[in-house]
């Protein structure tokens, strides 16, 4: 198809978590949308389901998920969207009267055209450099509740949570009640931190109260099951030959396991707005987020965004901005009245911002302070990718070098991931920045993609 | 460590790892028949060492590995996002020497 | 700033290479830099040392053919400089001279890359035509489609990057100070040489020197703007593809008579992709080249360019593309580079426009004999002075 073309899709939503789900449903019948998301099923992560080919009795049971999932089962139900799942976006960049994104299957790969673009990827695990963190068996916890809710699977045998953020007493409870072995909980803050920032926002706290309240009953589950819970004593090594053995903490004492997760906040996927040169803005506890109008409107024509990619603030708040995004997509293709769009946004709206104070509430409360540790070892590697230790990057900072020069200097953030396990690491060391153009340049693809599949593209 | 009880998995399958048979299951990626055989090093990094998976959702690239299956010809692909299929043959450390 | 030489305008490889052999020459010399070294086409390109004549040189008729062929002088001096560098400089600079082929598909590319090394033997350069099969002896998993190659040991490739960060740190060690963050804005000639007006994050200053040097890449020609001069300096955005790291698979560096295509695996194990496929350069506010901005990648500019790359070498299709990037270098009227003395502006330098990887440390050490009086002729044909004609009307005001 040439650019003049009539597009494939009205809209393209990439993305199928609570944003993605919610601007679909939002939109009235009509609108020729696909949907497409690595995953093969969707649900996003907080929804990660499992596989058809697995029945599970009992899944992701508890009040929390219970709207998730009806969302998500009215979202599947619906006939106006065509599903590509297992599908990774490389890249997306205006064509004609819309965007083109190529799309991988990891069999081949595809072009498909949209009048509109909705960018709903969510969020990933924020990458925090420790000695020893690239062990095999170390990992996020993200990965690691990915794996409990998705595939049924506990990935060691007794694994360690660290971290700053109180979800990973979630993924610890999720863990221990599919069989696995919770070897502790240790909170790099000391638990009246945790309370004299609920103090800070007390309307937020109270008006929260059944969800503090849940998180409270989750630790007392764990420590009931005899998990000790540690307060004020912050990872800072994970030990081990070849693989996990023990993570050590503050205080010089090791749990001894052979998994660790960590869990220190997340950091929105902004690898496509970046590409497609959509504006953004540095987000906390790092990385960067999409900016929008009141209307999930993104800086360039034709482009939405919703959810954490906008700034990591929970699937409520998420679905909130999904559904404005559905229905400004409506008003901008003349099929929902301005008015009428009004109208049905007041209520999304208010939910949005009652969602949004109890995101900034656990923001507050999961603050992870200033990461990376500037002492760390100089032999600590912190691109992954490739190799890059902290000695390697303070060489480069002591001769000025700024993210881009730091990246030529050293290669942090040539490798596979285009720097988003080191970017937001980097750049807190170099004191914080305020603009985009300070990080690295984002580049195609956004995902490895085969070259043969790449030229194959029909 | 699958978790048993309330759940049941697809049919029974065998891919090989580096030349050794591993047992999984319909629906499972690869990286989960891996962990489940406590197979937890999907790469060399430069210096030689064993690298594992990080973040289970096709982010970080570390688990990236070598697939081959049928007459399809091998492809580098994360194993955290890909299915295990029978008769799959995946290498974990194939090139990186450097 | 009392009591420096010369003012180098750009800490790309040219200029910090062109800083440190004025400094071992004893001359006293600040590097100005708008944003910091490697900032432009020196960190951007993929690191191809190519000595045979470019392809570029060869596609538009035999009369420029001949006219670039002149450069073979510079190749053969450049050859002999990078054999020295490795030592001088340091292992980081992964200097790979393990030799180089030009492929040709089709009976018309092998008469163009016969001409072409009777052109290269005659200026004195080794290279050699070799056929299909004796190409695949050197690079195993070389296309069958390849039917003769002319190859040259000197030829391979190097860490760009890491390059003008060692000549950086040579010419600090000997006491060139690099000024980053630092972009000139303003320059007019006085009585001791030129005032330049830099801004800083501290402000404006002013700069005064009897020499300048232009090496600011594609920058160069705005610059020469603030000198009252036309630099005939054309900005071209290119596209550069690298793959995911692999084992040993590829030896020689690649290049294509016929196509635009250099290939070659960096010590690193990354396969990198390039050969002058074009990106589209952005315009700034007031609808100019915007310079400072990464320039667009075209879809299909990245297409042909793999395209390419897997029909000469195979296996590239099986390796993952990892990161495709655009660079912005510059180009002159007539293909060869600009280096020498301005003669409309005494005591202006300039080194700009192409080739400025394999050539760059060779026009550093002849500019800065050329910059401190020494008698070198061997830069005569890159001089400003052919493009004299442009500045007729130009040059320096009054001092």
């Amino acid at each position: 198809m040439n650019d003049d073309a009539r597009p494939d899709y009205d809209l393209a939503v990439v993305g199928a978590g609570p944003a993605g789900q919610a601007a679909c449903l939002a939109l009235p019948d009509g609108p020729r949308i696909v949907v497409i998301d690595e995953q093969l099923r969707p649900g996003g992560q907080i929804l990660r389901q499992p596989p058809r080919a697995f029945s599970v009795r009992g899944w992701l049971e508890g009040a929390e998920y219970r709207r998730l999932k009806a969302r998500l089962a009215a979202f599947e139900s619906l006939e106006s969207v065509e599903w590509l799942g297992g599908c990774s976006v490389l890249g997306a960049r205006e064509a004609g009267e819309g965007w083109r994104l190529a799309l991988s299957d990891g069999g081949g790969v595809r072009e498909v055209t949209a009048r509109r673009i909705l960018i709903a990827t969510g969020c990933y695990d924020m990458a925090v450099p420790l000695p020893g963190w690239t062990l095999p068996g170390a990992m996020s916890a993200g990965g690691v509740q990915a794996f409990v809710k998705s595939q049924m699977l506990a990935p060691g045998h007794r694994i360690a949570f660290a971290g700053s953020h109180p979800l990973q007493l979630l993924a610890a409870d999720q863990l221990r009640k599919a069989g696995g072995t919770v070897a502790a909980v240790a909170f790099s803050q000391p638990f009246r931190r945790f309370v004299l920032k609920a103090l800070g926002r007390p309307w937020t706290a109270l008006t929260n109260l059944p969800r503090l309240m849940s998180v409270l009953l989750m630790g007392w589950r764990l420590r009931a099951a005899g998990v000790p819970i540690h307060f004020g004593r912050a990872p800072t090594a994970v030990e081990g030959r070849d693989r996990v053995q023990g993570l050590r903490l503050e205080d010089g004492a090791v749990v001894a396991c052979d998994a660790a997760a960590f869990c220190f906040g997340f950091l929105p996927q902004s690898d496509l707005p970046r590409a497609m040169g959509l504006a953004v803005r540095p987000a906390r506890p790092g990385g960067w987020k999409a900016c929008h109008d009141a209307w999930m409107r993104a800086s360039r024509p034709g482009a939405y965004v919703a959810g954490e990619t906008t700034g990591v603030k929970g699937a409520d708040a998420a679905a909130a901005e999904g559904a404005l995004a559905g229905l400004a997509v409506a008003v901008d293709m003349g099929v929902l009245p301005l008015r009428e769009a009004v109208r049905r946004a007041a209520p999304v709206r208010r939910a949005r911002a009652r969602a949004l104070r109890f995101a900034a509430l656990l923001e507050a409360v999961a603050d992870p302070g200033p990461l990376p540790d500037r002492d760390l070892p100089a032999d600590t590697i912190v691109c992954r990718c490739e190799d890059v230790t902290m000695g390697d990057l303070r060489a480069a900072l002591a001769i000025g070098a700024d993210a881009g020069g730091v990246k030529l200097a050293t290669r942090c953030g040539m490798g596979v991931c285009q720097g988003r396990n080191c970017e937001h690491g980097l750049l807190a060391l170099l004191g914080g920045v305020s603009t985009e153009p300070h990080g690295f340049t984002p580049r195609f693809p956004a995902r490895p993609i085969r070259i043969g599949d790449l030229l194959a593209e029909d | 460590m699958r978790s048993d009880g309330d759940v049941r998995r697809g049919a029974p399958l065998t891919l090989l790892v580096d030349g050794q048979a591993v047992a999984a299951f319909e629906g499972e990626t690869i990286a989960t028949a891996m962990l489940a055989r406590d197979l937890l090093a999907f790469r060399l990094d430069r210096g030689g060492r064993p690298r594992g998976l990080f973040c289970n959702m096709g982010v970080c690239g570390e688990c990236l590995v070598t697939v081959a299956h049928g007459s399809a010809s091998p492809r580098r692909l994360r194993a955290c996002l890909t299915p295990a299929a029978d008769g799959m043959i995946v290498t974990t450390r194939p090139d990186e020497r450097r | 700033m009392d009591g420096v030489d010369v003012l180098v305008i750009g800490a790309g490889l040219v200029g910090c290479a062109a800083a440190c052999r004025l400094a071992q020459a004893g001359a006293r010399v600040e590097i100005l830099e708008a944003a910091r070294p490697n900032a432009g086409a020196s960190g951007a390109n993929a690191g191809s040392l190519h000595f045979q004549l470019e392809r570029r040189f060869l596609e538009n008729g035999e009369a420029l053919a001949d006219q670039a062929a002149s450069i073979l002088g510079l190749n053969l001096l450049a050859i002999e400089e990078w054999r020295g560098l490795a030592d001088e400089l340091g292992p980081d600079i992964r200097v790979h001279m393990r030799g180089g082929l030009m492929v040709a598909e089709t009976a018309d590319e092998v008469a163009i890359l016969e001409r072409k090394v009777a052109r290269e033997v005659q200026g004195g350069l080794a290279s050699r035509m070799i056929d299909g099969d004796a190409a695949r002896a050197l690079a195993p998993g070389l296309s069958e489609t390849v039917v003769a190659a002319s190859h040259l040991e000197a030829e391979g490739h190097a860490d760009p990057k890491a390059l003008t960060l060692a000549f950086a740190a040579a010419a600090a060690a000997r006491g060139v100070r690099l000024r980053q963050r630092c972009r000139v804005v303003a320059a007019r000639p006085v009585r001791s040489g030129y005032r330049l007006t830099v801004e800083t994050p501290d402000g404006p200053e002013d700069l005064t020197a009897p020499k300048i040097l232009i090496a600011a890449g594609a920058w160069s020609a705005r610059i020469g703007e603030l000198f009252n001069l036309h630099l005939p300096l054309y900005p071209v955005a290119l596209l550069m593809s690298a793959t995911e790291r692999t084992a040993p698979l590829l030896d020689p560096l690649i290049q294509h008579v016929g196509q635009r295509l250099s290939m070659k695996q960096a010590q690193a194990g990354n396969v990198l992709i390039g050969g002058g496929w074009p990106s589209r350069m952005r315009l700034d506010a007031a609808g100019r080249f915007d310079l400072d901005r990464p320039a667009e990648m075209l879809a299909s500019s990245l297409r042909g360019n793999l395209a390419v790359a897997a029909r000469v070498f195979p296996r590239v299709a099986e390796l993952n593309l990892i990161r495709s990037w655009t660079g912005i270098t510059a180009i002159t009227a007539d293909q060869l580079p600009l280096v020498g003395a301005i003669p409309q502006a005494p005591g202006v330098y300039v080194a700009a426009g192409g080739s400025a990887f394999t050539l760059g440390p060779t026009f550093a050490r002849l500019l800065a004999r050329r910059i401190l009086d020494e008698p070198e002729e061997r830069l005569e044909i890159f001089s400003p002075a052919r493009f004299g004609h442009l500045n007729s009307f130009m040059g320096a005001a009054d001092a």
